[in-house]
């Protein structure tokens, strides 16, 4: 059997503060398998974002970040690698959709420029002509009407979804092995959003890509992930399959969480259960669905 | 109830290299004093361009508005901008990068010369535990912060300056439902106790059935359904509303079946 695409084993991360160290991640494990979606859901502030970068390589460079444990990709220990390679993977085999489209692209090159920079590290000399019939039919696929506009706007002429799916055109331009998506559609409204997930899903079947998607939508968590795992103040507490999380939560906050969820049948705001004492009750992992026994 | 403001035939129009775009089409709308009007549609509809008009930060091409009966400026007073805060749609651009969370938040308080000066650093504190984030992040600086908790900084600093009007641009889209649950909860406290009246622009449809009083549908620029939202829910007029509605993802058996009512109406008219 092929390695997964991530695994990620007992990772821990600490920041050092004006008051000392603050613990964020307390040695989380998970992994994705070659052409499987897994959701990652949970609190603000749990150390969702923060995995991902780590992931991509983009949290080591930090002075006050403490990292320990282990990512592997594709069955290399990522430390192992020369910084060189390791930067050669991200945008071509791994690509992230970042949380902030608006800030996280470029305020002062037009879109077109990210856009061919992107292709570049694919298939580098790619010509002008080129690289923008591919950026306008990349655009298209995520519902983008005016793409030549689009592409010669700077990101603060276009609308939060508009910068939101700039972004996730741009992530998957090169078919990556692993796609992070991080919060994809908050800027999405409904019938965007579905046609993004379909292409997202499309391109997971096309190409087997693995897709770890964070999202506080558990609604749009239910309709594309095959696995999900709910972090908690930077621990674990809940894994299985997402049909039998949502329909038999086990742990008190997933099942707090799934009771907050507010309704379009209507009802109010949930009343909170956010009783933090029960919260960090241990690791439940549904039956035939915790890393010991999906790695064996 | 009174009005306490009214869009009046808007139109907004952005050039970009020698192209026009039509971002706000002849918009008409008013909010009433107390209420939750919520804006939902289209990315790309001109939801935050009518933000920013409401906020000054733009200026409408044509149309005008109005705030408590008089006409607004396009440059605004002190009064005014005290009295219309926005918590914008990227809270991170909204932080200065070079200040502290705290400082961020005491300087709303000093500029509107909001309560006495020397309960401020303490009420820094209180605001942020009012958004559920601990006193201490006020040594924090805004990089330093998750992409939910910049969004409860960026409310807790609109709700600091005691004002009128707060027009927020997806101030949830990064929270999970308990700490969303928490803020949607003060948000409704601070209407019930000072009569704070919102605009709220979202795309979580879900959220909008729960807090919204009246709800105001956009699409490509132009205001396509106004309603109680109640109706706009059970009973939606405009196709593209019933698109909307029937393509939220959902948790429950029960969301299911509405959507899939509406969903049987839109393809048997269409
Ligand atoms: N400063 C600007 N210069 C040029 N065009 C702009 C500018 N601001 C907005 N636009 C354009 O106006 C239109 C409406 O944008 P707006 O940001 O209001 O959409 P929105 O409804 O908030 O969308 P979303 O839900 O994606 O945030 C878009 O086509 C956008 O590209
Ligand atoms: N540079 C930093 N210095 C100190 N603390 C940090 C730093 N970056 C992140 N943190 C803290 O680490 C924790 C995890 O942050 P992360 O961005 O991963 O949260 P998240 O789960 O993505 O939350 P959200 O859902 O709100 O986006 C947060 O409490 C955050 O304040
Ligand atoms: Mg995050
Ligand atoms: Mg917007």
């Amino acid at each position: 059997m092929s390695a997964p695409t991530l695994k990620i084993d007992d990772l821990k991360l600490s920041f050092k503060t004006w008051s000392g160290t603050a613990q964020v991640l307390h040695g989380i494990s998970l992994h994705i398998k070659k052409g499987e979606r897994v959701a990652l859901v949970g609190e603000s502030g749990s150390g969702k974002s923060v995995t991902a970068r780590i992931v991509l390589g983009m949290l080591q460079q930090l002075k006050s970040a403490r990292i320990a444990g282990s990512v592997e990709f594709e069955g290399v220990n990522l430390e192992t690698l020369k910084p060189a390679s390791r930067h050669a993977l991200r945008g071509t085999r791994m690509s992230m959709i970042f949380q902030d489209p608006t800030s996280s692209l470029n305020p002062v090159y037009p879109i077109f420029a990210q856009f061919k920079e992107v292709l570049e590290r694919a298939q580098p000399g790619i010509t002008n002509e080129k690289a923008r019939e591919k950026a306008i039919s990349a655009l298209a696929d995520v519902a983008i009407n005016e793409p030549d506009r689009v592409l010669d706007s700077y990101a603060f002429q276009l609308s939060g979804g508009m910068n939101q799916r700039v972004m996730i055109a741009m992530a998957l331009a090169n078919n990556p092995a692993l796609l992070l998506a991080d919060e994809p559609g908050t800027a999405l409204d409904v019938t965007v959003q579905a046609q993004t997930l379909k292409l997202m899903s499309e391109l997971v079947k096309k190409h087997h890509t693995s897709v770890l998607f964070i999202s506080h939508n558990l609604g749009v968590v239910r309709e594309f992930a095959d696995r999900v795992y709910v972090i908690y103040k930077g621990n674990i507490v809940e894994q299985g399959p997402t049909e039998r999380l949502f329909d038999d939560p086990k742990h008190p906050y997933t099942r707090a969480l799934l009771s907050a969820v507010p309704r379009i049948t209507g009802g109010g705001i949930p009343d909170l259960d956010d009783d933090p004492g029960r919260f960090t009750a241990p690791l439940v992992a549904h039956e035939g669905y915790s890393e010991r026994e999906l790695l064996a | 109830m009174s009005t306490l403001l009214s869009v009046n035939n808007v139109s907004k129009q952005f050039e970009v290299n020698g192209r026009t775009v039509q971002a706000i089409d002849a918009v008409s709308f008013a909010v009433e004093k107390g209420e939750c009007l919520a804006i939902v549609g289209e990315s790309g509809s001109g939801k935050s361009t009518i933000a920013n008009i409401i906020l000054g930060i733009y200026a409408a091409t044509s149309g005008s508005l109005t705030f408590n009966g008089s006409e607004l400026p396009a440059k605004r007073s002190k009064e005014y901008r005290r009295a219309i805060q926005l918590v914008q749609q990227n809270p991170l651009s909204s932080l200065n990068p070079r200040r502290s969370i705290g400082a961020s938040l005491r300087l709303a308080l000093d500029v509107h010369d909001i309560g006495e000066k020397a309960g401020r650093a303490k009420r820094t504190g209180e605001l942020l535990e009012d958004v559920g984030l601990p006193a201490d992040f006020r040594r924090r600086s805004p990089s330093s912060l998750s992409g939910g908790q910049r969004q409860r900084v960026a409310i807790a600093r609109a709700l600091a300056c005691q004002s009128e009007l707060v027009v927020l641009d997806e101030p949830t889209s990064a929270l999970d439902v308990l700490v969303q649950a928490r803020v949607l909860k003060l948000l409704k406290e601070l209407k019930d106790s000072r009569g704070l009246t919102y605009v709220f622009i979202t795309h979580d449809l879900s959220v909008v059935r729960n807090i919204a009083d009246r709800v105001a549908v956009f699409e490509r620029g132009k205001l396509v359904e106004l309603g109680q939202t109640s109706a706009i829910f059970t009973n939606p007029q405009n196709p593209y509303t019933r698109r909307l509605i029937g393509a939220v993802p959902v948790v429950s058996r029960e969301e299911a079946a509405l959507r899939d009512r509406l969903m049987e109406q839109e393809s048997g008219n269409a």
